[in-house]
């Protein structure tokens, strides 16, 4: 039997519907409004993403939800646990991979995975088997009894999230796990947080990179200034800059006349044109693009590149901020 | 606690940490012991000046103390001194011999050499010069009762024979000297050492708390289901238990080494457990100020050692001048100082030191307060 287990028998039943809930979460430092009234839910299996920009304030919303820094409005509850008023119960259900890597470097990986599970009140045997557990997990049994200060960067961040994972906890916290750590590492990681998100794990994920909440996360929150823009699923929030992609057209010939034919045709809301293409914004273009063609080569214009762009949450942040993501 | 354990373990683990907790102490005691050391010749005094009773009387007292007495010409003398081969130089003359004699006071000639363990000959000589005063004192007076000089001198000779061993020592006395009877070659030395290292140590131990809050480690221990203040008193209990081990081996390997007495173990642990919370909790209060754990460790091993020095671990407290003795008491080192003297020298019961382990109590809570306060506000610079 597991701790998790073990302590829904013992406690309060499970609650059936959201493993976390948060509402008006709003953080000041001095004047900074860190974070600015955020609300969102995250359901049992659920991985949510906060993209944004470094600085938007992902790290503050989840060090409230993990109860590391007060709130000054707003409430965090954990599987129908209270953060402000059984801070104790409430964390006893959520795992925090913090940004920086929360290990000690003098101890080895055991030793560190043994003692953040006595602090999740494991103990004996139970404790040794879960260590062993999740030692395989992330793949570091071999090394287990070096010191992680001698560990390879991607190792270390392997073991951050391991320490995260040890006691099953409901809700699993990331914070932007994958910084710093090379491609073959990045992917090991973001193949755990979904294997973990199968086996029913909420997540809940903060990246500034949108490839990773592209790939991970059923619904998004974009944050952006302290604020919470825009919150769906991906293709909620694609729909949110119009619902419209992008076609290029490349080529010579009469492009003045194919743009004015294409400007016509409905699909088509926008034409923008240069020496050599054209730049449709374009509605479903998938099934517009064989028809946008035909349009343009009638109208004189040999083609000689057709590109389609479908928009990603890159224009959803530009749309709903003005700014690119990435600095 | 878990934290606690993890403390002590990460602190046992860092290499670097081995020779100075393990090695240093134990050289350092040998060092000073030899320096200040109650056993063996207690310091060195040249004597000038004719052969007289006088000189043999006096020379005759500064051996029985232990001072090692070489007789030379005046001008050998100084330059003994001055190269330091000779903590002090008496300068006699023939006069003061017979003016002793005759019942006059005297005034003799001292120069006192800069080493230093100078200033505790200097009180050797001082209490063998009162000696001979006062049996003179004491022949005159007999003289005066109608009996005979060389009588009376024979008589009192006998009677200090006899009254030999049990000697009676004066502890009241203010001569230095009779302070630091009853103690061991490295007695001194291994108390004044526990004391510098255990706050040394702990303090700059401070630096593995700013890497747990600069880690992000704080904030997952506060993220488990454990409130501030379990995590807090961890940590405290953390650096206690460093400073412990630190004081236990330290009185464990001296006494097995070097034969130190502690003569009274529980009451000598005592003093360290509470001169240890003092410690621990200053390592919290400098743990949660700083946000620089290398600086940490500088400003720990600095102040330590100033610290020490100024509470007597360096220079035994007794041979401050006044001033400097009392600010001496603003320190942890002094107090804890004073209750191991007691313990080891005047073999002082819990009552004798309940005054010193009062206040270090009090010191230990106030820091500790400040410290955990301080602690849990750093906590937001954690994040
Ligand atoms: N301890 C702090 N004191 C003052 N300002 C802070 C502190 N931590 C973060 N901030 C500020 O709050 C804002 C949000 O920071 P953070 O939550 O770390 O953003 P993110 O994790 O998205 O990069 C930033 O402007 C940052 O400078
Ligand atoms: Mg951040």
């Amino acid at each position: 039997m597991t701790a998790a287990t073990t302590r829904a028998a013992a406690g309060p039943p499970a609650v059936a519907g959201d493993v976390l809930v948060v509402e008006g979460l709003v953080h000041r430092y001095g004047d900074l409004v860190a974070v600015d009234d955020v609300s969102f839910r995250i359901a049992p299996g659920e991985t949510f993403g906060l993209l944004g920009p470094n600085g938007a304030g992902k790290t503050t919303t989840i060090s409230m939800v993990a109860g590391l820094v007060p709130a000054h409005e707003g409430a965090v509850t954990v599987t129908g646990r209270s953060m402000a008023r059984d801070p104790v119960a409430a964390k006893a259900h959520l795992g925090l991979v913090p940004q920086e890597l929360a290990i000690y470097p003098e101890l080895t990986a055991r030793e560190n995975l043994t003692f953040f599970g006595r602090l999740q009140r494991m103990r004996g045997k139970e404790l040794d088997r879960r260590v062993a557990e999740v030692l395989e997990l992330i793949g570091l049994e071999e090394r287990a009894k070096d010191l992680t200060k001698e560990y390879s960067g991607g190792m270390k961040r392997r073991l951050n999230i391991g320490v995260g994972l040890l006691h099953r906890p409901a809700l699993l916290i990331l914070d932007e796990p994958t910084v710093g750590v090379d491609p073959q590492s990045r992917n090991a990681i973001l193949e755990s947080v979904e294997a973990l998100a199968a086996e029913g794990v909420a997540v809940l994920y903060t990246t500034h990179y949108m490839e990773e909440a592209e790939r991970l996360c059923d619904r998004i929150a974009v944050v952006d200034a302290g604020r919470l823009q825009a919150e769906g699923t991906r293709d909620e929030l694609v729909r949110l800059t119009g619902g419209v992609d992008h076609v290029r057209l490349s080529g010579a010939g009469d492009i003045g006349a194919a743009a004015a034919a294409l400007r016509s045709l409905p699909t088509v809301v926008e034409v923008a044109a240069d020496r050599s293409a054209l730049t449709l914004t374009v509605r479903d273009a998938a099934r517009a693009v064989a028809h946008l063609v035909t349009a343009a080569t009638a109208a004189g214009m040999s083609l000689d590149g057709v590109e389609v762009s479908r928009p990603d949450l890159e224009s959803v942040f530009l749309h709903l901020t003005g700014k690119a993501l990435r600095d | 606690m878990a934290i606690a354990g993890v403390e002590l373990r990460r602190f046992l683990k860092d290499r670097s940490n081995i020779f100075f907790v393990f090695v240093f102490p134990l050289l350092l005691v040998v060092l000073l012991g030899s320096q200040f050391g109650g056993e063996g010749p207690t310091g060195r005094a040249a004597v000038a000046g004719p052969p007289s009773e006088l000189r043999s009387d006096v020379v005759h007292r500064l051996e029985e103390a232990g001072v090692e007495v070489t007789l030379s010409e005046a001008d050998a003398v100084r330059q003994q001194i001055a190269r330091g081969r000779t903590d002090v130089g008496l300068f006699l003359t023939a006069a003061d011999g017979t003016s002793l004699a005759a019942g006059r006071d005297v005034t003799v000639d001292l120069v006192v050499g800069s080493q230093a363990g100078s200033r505790l000959t200097v009180q050797h000589v001082r209490t063998a010069m009162d000696g001979v005063a006062d049996q003179a004192g004491q022949v005159a007076a007999l003289t005066g009762a109608g009996i005979d000089a060389a009588t009376a001198e024979r008589a009192l000779r006998t009677a200090a024979a006899d009254a030999s061993r049990p000697r009676v020592t004066v502890t009241d006395a203010d001569g230095e000297a009779q302070q630091f009877a009853g103690l061991g070659r490295f007695d001194l030395s291994a108390a004044t050492q526990l004391l510098l290292f255990v706050f040394l140590i702990s303090v700059a131990g401070s630096a593995t708390l700013i890497q747990a809050r600069r880690y992000g480690v704080m904030a997952r221990v506060l993220a488990a289901p454990v409130s501030t203040r379990q995590a807090i008193s961890g940590e405290a209990l953390g650096r206690f238990s460093i400073a412990m081990v630190q004081g236990v081996y330290i009185m464990a390997g001296t006494a097995l080494l070097f034969g130190v007495e502690w003569d009274s173990w529980p009451l000598s642990l005592l003093v360290l457990a509470a001169f240890g919370a003092v410690a621990a909790a200053a390592a919290m209060v400098v743990g949660s100020v700083m946000d620089n754990d290398a600086a940490a460790n500088g400003v720990g091993v600095g102040a330590g050692l100033v610290l020490g020095a100024l509470g007597g671990c360096m220079t035994p407290l007794e041979l401050f001048p006044d001033t400097l003795r009392t600010v001496a008491h603003l320190t942890p080192h002094a107090w804890a100082y004073e209750a191991f003297a007691e313990i080891q020298r005047h073999e002082a019961g819990l009552l004798d030191v309940a005054p010193q382990l009062g206040v270090l109590a009090a010191m230990a809570t106030a820091l500790l307060v400040l410290g955990g306060w301080l602690l849990e506000r750093s906590l937001d610079r954690a994040l």
